[in-house]
């Protein structure tokens, strides 16, 4: 029962405007966030053990990086990965040489391209194929609800792979065999996941679980009653949806020996993408250079350096240039910051979004 | 799909919640539920598991009862089997666990020594003044008393994950005896934090705060207080050559500026040679430091001093099978060789086991003292069903096959089971005192003594002569076991001696052996005390020839009665009746559990997705790419006709020309439609097919099975796996 569940389904495309190759984006700048949790509260040992879970998983942006240079490298020689499958890729290489003479020079833009909104709206409308035989190998799954259970009550993760989405079978999985668990979804493909209210959400159930548990103890419940005792919260369940990855892609081996603990089972589920595919383009649509322009016009609140330091001063705000300047850093990590050159030579500072988010983000504020 | 709905569960959330859940970056899924005392929590109603009695067994249960007979009978096992894994992997850990421990406890003391000896000839060397201590900056001294006494541990271990154990519980050892302890890693070394982070990292686990500035003078007024100054500050870095020589370097120098004030002792882990020391730090900085070297032992034989633990000395009630040991010995040597990894994939094994095998429960009885009083109590409480999957088990099935298994004859089958696996040991432990003497790891021997086919061969009377000729030969699979029989009949003198005694240890509950045992070891003591008492140099050099053919015998009657162990008692545990009960024995569940292989398995999947999703997959078994199959299995079909290098357009155009083959009776109505009515269609259908490829196409872009291009209208190179 001392156990967060952590959902994570992730399929990130870092640009809406174009088809990017894929990233996996778990915890974004998690250094960012280090949280140092002191004091003797029933639950700051575990806590402590998240954080330094949290702490560890560090590395990952790292390893996001060695993802992006590999998947825009494509072909690069020191793509391991890649050499591992070199047989099949050499034998194709030689086979497309060969009819290179014949190799086709059509493009996209030869085809009628569909208009955008006239595409997603049929996409919206398309009938699932093989529905039926989708909905019955799902249910299949349903059978192997307790071995999961048991597998997490052992102390492993779940690490789910094979064809088709697997959110709504993990998230079911959740719901119907572990109700005795809190369980926090991640919906890894979105971009705006922000590691700092992932941590106090999952302090907050933790808490809750705490005080639970500490309820039911004086309600004279036996330890071995409790379905999840023997493993403490030190333990931090975790499943997550690796039909696209490689394990080295996401983790190292230091950190499957000491923060994960992966039981893979093959899941294949046929079911659509639709959730996790949502931002990513399609490539038939002919919206597609209008959308850049108008990202590019998302350019506001320009501001000279300088001028910002006077004015951030007379607010009080900072106290001196070096302060300020962290500050910037911090937030130019974060993205959310940008810097272009300015037509006078200026380096300037805007903030990437429309000017209507940004109304929005000052009344929130 | 929604939620499932039942008793227990939240209340379903409806598809507006579904959907805005989706859109959020995260969202709390439902609390956890306050447990209801003895209540089935964690089984819902669409969860309920039936016991898997692989294939003709299931239906027993059915024939005991009823379905909540059933039920409660399947819940009862299951929390049975729960109970025994609580209690049989915790003992594993804690065996392994303490072998670790052992293990590495020696070199841990002779490290300890070291530090007290190196701080207190710091002390007795260069004690400060009083004004010394409180002056604020470092003692500028000529170099030799600028030295850093520096412990360089050995790991033995190119893979560094086992080492992070082993020096945490260094840490904690050297801890307990009173040192300040600080354990600093490579990333407290990189490039990226510098100097000062590292000093950060240095000043929060002994400070147990952040400073805002990191300054070795903190640590040093810290040091100088009068509960801290008597204690040696101890510096563990567990993966020196991981560490930034730069900023290592840095760090030694500093220390190295200071080491009057501040007593400090280095520990560096080091995974390959002391030349590592030269090629990861600058060499004015190895002037400063004055090493002694540690080893730790080998990974090797740590694994096989865990084996010896939990499989031999202190069985726990859970076996593993042949095949599964076999695939440990190459997961281990082929591929990872952490001890860690090891004990990984021998908990996935016993995690299965108590799930997939209805009778595990009784696994417990093992390491119960009074373990003949638990299996009657437990055998005595099992119903027809389950006897009768008892009966249906496959080493059963012949001995029982007339009567079936009772209550009785399962509890017996168990006891013997346990005496008969206490025999197994004592003559595996005789055969590892003789791979002792040539070194042999225990691994091949435990893999070789669990094969039921080998055992099986070496029934035959001249199987071991017939061996030992061949071992000759090079092309042949040299047998160890057959290897160290040889070692015996070679042995004579002192070595032939110390094997006997610690035969005789290991066999004092075979009696026929032990009989055998004593009579060889006297055979062999009147030899060398006739040889001893004759002192005339010609009846000696007589003697001594005759005693050496007598020895010669001593040697081939050991080598005989090691046989005669090796065929009457090294039994398997794999040719022994109910054996499944506790024996392991499912190495592609373990493999699959271990080891995902997405890329390769999401292939096939699509390339074989007839198997899942019911459609005529036509002729050529699924090769060939049909309209009724899954989208996304069309466009891997297609790309596998293309190669690497995909083009876009015709990517499209293959699909949309599969998608869209109309059937001709289709073609028969089209010609009676106007034309607007056909252009409408027209568009309607490349439409769909617009959609449908892009819909494929990003699915196949989120299975990484692609790379597309940032430049639009370009080609998309396929990221294929070995050929599935």
């Amino acid at each position: 029962m001392h156990r967060n569940v952590v959902h994570e389904s992730r399929r990130i495309s870092k640009s809406h405007n174009h088809c990017p190759p894929i990233q996996y984006w778990i915890f974004p700048r998690l250094h960012r966030f280090p949280l140092y949790l002191k004091g003797a509260s029933p639950a700051s040992i575990s806590l402590r053990l998240f954080q330094q879970f949290l702490l560890r998983l560090q590395r990952i942006p790292k390893k996001i990086v060695r993802l992006i240079s590999l998947a825009i490298s494509g072909m690069d020689a020191k793509d391991v990965e890649e050499d591992e499958f070199g047989f099949s890729r050499n034998y194709f290489l030689a086979k497309d040489l060969r009819g290179s003479g014949k190799k086709s020079t059509r493009k996209l833009s030869d085809i009628d391209l569909v208009d955008e909104q006239e595409l997603r709206e049929a996409a919206s409308r398309i009938e699932i194929k093989h529905e039926k035989d989708i909905g019955l190998l799902v249910d299949s799954y349903k059978s192997l609800y307790s071995k999961w259970a048991f597998d997490l009550r052992c102390g492993f993760g779940l690490l789910m792979y094979g064809f088709g989405s697997k959110k709504s079978l993990l998230e079911d999985f959740a719901s119907s065999a572990l109700t005795d668990s809190g369980v926090v979804v991640m919906n890894g493909y979105l971009q705006s996941v922000n590691i700092k209210q992932v941590v106090i959400a999952l302090a907050e159930l933790l808490w809750d679980q705490m005080k639970a548990k500490r309820k039911t103890s004086i309600g004279g419940l036996q330890k071995t009653q409790q379905p999840f005792s023997s493993q403490s919260m030190e333990d931090l369940i975790a499943f997550m949806d690796g039909s696209q990855m490689k394990d080295s892609d996401l983790w190292d081996k230091k950190m499957v020996h000491t923060q994960f603990n992966w039981c893979w089972y093959h899941v294949p589920t046929f079911m659509p993408y639709k959730l996790e595919g949502m931002f990513f383009p399609l490539i038939l649509a002919s919206s597609g250079t209008s959308q850049n322009a108008k990202t590019a016009a998302i350019v506001l609140q320009r501001m000279p350096v300088n001028d910002l330091y006077g004015v951030c001063r007379e607010r009080f705000l900072v106290s001196s240039q070096v302060t300020l300047n962290s500050h910037l850093t911090e937030f130019k990590d974060h993205e959310l910051v940008k810097t272009r050159r300015h037509s006078d030579g200026q380096d300037c500072l805007y903030i990437p979004l429309t000017s209507e988010a940004l109304q929005k983000v000052l009344q929130q504020i | 799909m929604a939620p499932s709905k039942t008793p227990d569960s939240p209340p379903p959330s409806s598809s507006t919640d579904d959907s805005e859940n989706s859109l959020q970056p995260f969202f709390v899924l439902h609390k956890a539920l306050p447990q209801k005392g003895g209540g089935r929590v964690n089984r819902s109603g669409k969860s309920k598991r039936k016991i898997n009695l692989s294939a003709s067994p299931e239906s027993a249960f059915k024939s005991g009862g009823g379905e909540q007979f059933e039920e409660d009978a399947d819940y009862h096992f299951e929390q049975l089997r729960i109970e025994a894994f609580d209690v049989v992997w915790p003992k594993i850990e804690t065996t392994i666990k303490e072998v670790l421990r052992n293990i590495n406890g020696s070199v841990f003391n002779k490290i300890h020594d070291w530090i007290c000896d190196s701080f207190h000839a710091i002390r007795s060397a260069r004690k400060p003044s009083v004004w010394q201590i409180s002056c604020p900056y470092p003692l500028a001294t000529d170099i030799s008393s600028r030295q850093i006494h520096t412990g360089l541990v050995f790991t033995k271990n190119v893979e560094f994950v086992d080492d992070l154990v082993t020096f945490k519980d260094l840490s904690m050892h050297l801890r307990s005896k009173g040192c300040h302890v600080v354990s600093l890693s490579s990333l407290d070394f990189s490039g990226k934090h510098g100097l000062g982070g590292c000093l950060r990292s240095l000043l929060r686990q002994l400070l147990l705060v952040s400073p805002d500035s990191a300054d070795v003078s903190i640590l040093a007024s810290w040091y100088r207080e009068p509960e801290n100054c008597d204690s040696p500050l101890v510096m563990i870095i567990d993966e020196m050559e991981r560490c930034g020589g730069l900023i290592l370097s840095d760090f030694i120098l500093m220390l190295s500026e200071w080491v009057v004030k501040l007593p400090v002792i280095l520990i560096l882990g080091i995974a390959t040679t002391d030349d590592s020391l030269r090629n990861v730090l600058q060499l004015n900085v190895l002037q400063h430091l004055r090493p002694c070297t540690f080893s730790l032992g080998s990974p090797a034989g740590k694994l096989d001093a865990i084996i010896e633990a939990v499989f031999l000395k202190n069985w726990s009630g859970f076996y593993i099978g042949h095949e599964v040991v076999a695939f440990f010995r190459n997961y281990f040597s082929m591929q990872d060789g952490t001890v860690t990894s090891f004990i990984r994939a021998l908990k996935i094994a016993c995690t299965k086991h108590f799930l997939m095998e209805p009778l595990s429960f009784l696994c417990e009885g093992f390491v119960h003292e009074d373990f003949q009083g638990f299996w009657t109590e437990k055998c005595s409480s099992l119903r027809k069903p389950i006897l009768k999957y008892a009966s249906d088990l496959p080493s059963c099935e012949t001995r029982h096959k007339s009567s079936g298994v009772t209550c009785e004859s399962l509890a017996f089958g168990l006891s013997e089971m346990k005496k008969q696996h206490k025999d197994w040991v004592s003559v595996l432990l005789c055969l590892y005192e003789v791979a002792k003497l040539t070194k042999v790891p225990l691994l091949g021997i435990f893999c070789e003594a669990l094969d039921p086919k080998l055992y099986n061969l070496r029934a035959s009377p001249n199987y071991f002569a017939e061996k030992i000729r061949n071992l000759e030969a090079s092309a042949v699979k040299k047998s160890e076991i057959v290897q160290l029989v040889r070692r015996v009949r070679n042995s004579a003198g002192a070595p032939l001696r110390q094997l006997l005694l610690a035969w005789g240890k290991h066999t004092e509950d075979i009696a026929e052996i032990h009989v055998k045992l004593k009579e060889l070891e006297n055979i062999l003591e009147d030899e060398e005390n006739t040889v001893s008492q004759e002192c005339d140099e010609a009846t000696f050099k007589r003697l001594k020839s005759r005693s050496h053919l007598n020895a010669r015998r001593v040697n081939d009657k050991a080598a005989e009665l090691m046989e005669c162990m090796i065929k009457n008692y090294l039994r398997p545990m794999e040719c022994t009746p109910l054996h499944e009960i506790v024996c392991f024995k499912q190495v592609k569940m373990l493999k699959l559990a271990l080891i995902g292989d997405p890329r390769r398995t999401i292939q096939i999947d699509l390339l074989k997705s007839h198997n899942y999703l019911h459609y005529n997959c036509g002729p050529e078994g699924g090769n060939a790419p049909l309209r009724s199959m899954h989208d996304t299995a069309i466009l891997y079909t297609l790309a596998q006709e293309h190669g690497d290098l995909i083009n876009l357009h015709d990517w499209f155009q293959s699909f949309k020309s599969i998608i869209l083959v109309p059937s001709p009776s289709k073609k028969r109505k089209s010609g009676h439609r106007t034309p607007d009515h056909r252009a409408t269609q027209d568009a309607k259908q490349e439409t769909t097919s617009a959609v449908r490829y892009c819909r494929a196409k990003n699915e196949y872009n989120i299975c990484r099975l692609i790379l597309t291009p940032y430049k639009r209208g370009g080609r998309c190179r396929s990221r294929k796996a070995k050929q599935p």
